[in-house]
C-alpha cells in the first residue's frame, strides 16, 4: 500500500486555483475589427474595410438591408424583416461581434487579426 | 559525507533541469514564447526534498548554463527565463509552505502563472510597451493554466517515487 502523499493531485484547493486563472477568459481582450464580412444566402460574400465609412444596399432574399459604416463601426439602418431584430442589435466594431438577419438571409460579421499587440 | 550527498544530488536535479530546459527549445513554439516549462519538474521536485535554497540555486543554474548552452545568454529570453524562474520558485516556495489544501497540480499552476506574469511584465514594461500588457497577458495565463497543470501531474508522478527515497540527503 502507497501511503497517501499531501500532494495527491487535485484537491479541494486546487479547484480554487483554477477557477481563479480561468476567470481570466472574461477578461479576453476584444480586438477591434478591420474589416466587414457580409455573407448572402450562405454563398455571396462581400469583404469591406472598416477605415472607409459609407453605406451599403445588400439584396436579401425578402428585401434589401441598409448597412452602414462609419468610424470604424457598422450596423443595419433599415432591414424589410418583420422583427427589426437585426436593427435593435445597434452598433457592433469588435472582432466576432455578429449581425443576424434570418428572414433577409443576411449574416454581417466583423473580423481582424489576433494577435496585433505582439506584431506591433 | 552528508554535504557530499547533497551536492551529488543538486547536481543530478540541476543536470535533469537543463537537459529539459534544452531540449524543450528544439521544440518549436506555436506562439513566440510559449513553452511548457518541463525543467519546472526538477526544479519543484529540488524545492519538496531540499528546500527553497536550493531550488533557488537549481534554478538560477538551468537559467544561466541552459541559455549558454542554447546560446541565449543575456540576450531578452534569458532575462525573461531568469527572472521568471526566480519569481515562479518563490511563489512556489510560499504556497508549499501556507497552502496546506493544494496539491502539487495546483503549486505547479501556481509556478507556471507566476512565471508567465513576470515575463510578460518585463516584455510589456521594458520591450513592447505598457498597451500591450492585457492583450499578452490574458491568453497567455489561460496558456500556463494547462501546461502546468501538465507539469504538475509529471512532478507528482516523479514525487510519488522519489519521496522518502533521498531523505538522508537533506540538509543539516
Amino acid at each position: 500500500m502507497r501511503k497517501k502523499s499531501r500532494y495527491r493531485p487535485l484537491k479541494i484547493g486546487d479547484f480554487g486555483i483554477i477557477l481563479f486563472f480561468l476567470s481570466a477568459l472574461f477578461f479576453l481582450p476584444r480586438i477591434e475589427g478591420r474589416k466587414v464580412r457580409i455573407t448572402v444566402d450562405k454563398g455571396k460574400e462581400y469583404i469591406y474595410s472598416l477605415t472607409e465609412d459609407r453605406v451599403l444596399l445588400v439584396r436579401g432574399q425578402i428585401g434589401v438591408t441598409k448597412v452602414v459604416i462609419k468610424d470604424g463601426r457598422v450596423r443595419v439602418l433599415e432591414a424589410p424583416c418583420p422583427l427589426k431584430l437585426c436593427r435593435q442589435k445597434g452598433w457592433i466594431k469588435k472582432k466576432g461581434d455578429q449581425i443576424i438577419c434570418i428572414p433577409n438571409g443576411i449574416l454581417i460579421r466583423i473580423e481582424g487579426e489576433r494577435f496585433d499587440a505582439i506584431t506591433e | 559525507m552528508q554535504s557530499l550527498n547533497r551536492i551529488a544530488y543538486i547536481s543530478i536535479f540541476t543536470a535533469g533541469a537543463i537537459s529539459l530546459f534544452v531540449v524543450e527549445s528544439l521544440i518549436p513554439q506555436p506562439i513566440p514564447g510559449m513553452r511548457l516549462g518541463l525543467a519546472n519538474i526538477f526544479i519543484l521536485l529540488v524545492l519538496l526534498t531540499f528546500g527553497f535554497r536550493e531550488a533557488l540555486l537549481v534554478g538560477i543554474l538551468k537559467s544561466v548554463v541552459g541559455s549558454l548552452i542554447i546560446a541565449r545568454l543575456l540576450t531578452p529570453s534569458f532575462l525573461f527565463s531568469i527572472s521568471g524562474t526566480i519569481m515562479s520558485i518563490i511563489v512556489m516556495a510560499l504556497a508549499v509552505k501556507y497552502l496546506k489544501s493544494v496539491s502539487l497540480v495546483g503549486i505547479s499552476i501556481l509556478g507556471a502563472e507566476t512565471h508567465t506574469f513576470t515575463q510578460i511584465l518585463i516584455a510589456a514594461f521594458l520591450f513592447f510597451g505598457k498597451a500591450s500588457f492585457v492583450y499578452l497577458l490574458v491568453p497567455f495565463v489561460l496558456l500556463s493554466l494547462i501546461t502546468g497543470s501538465i507539469t504538475g501531474m509529471f512532478t507528482y508522478w516523479l514525487y510519488e517515487r522519489t519521496e522518502g527515497k533521498i531523505e538522508f540527503a537533506k540538509a543539516p
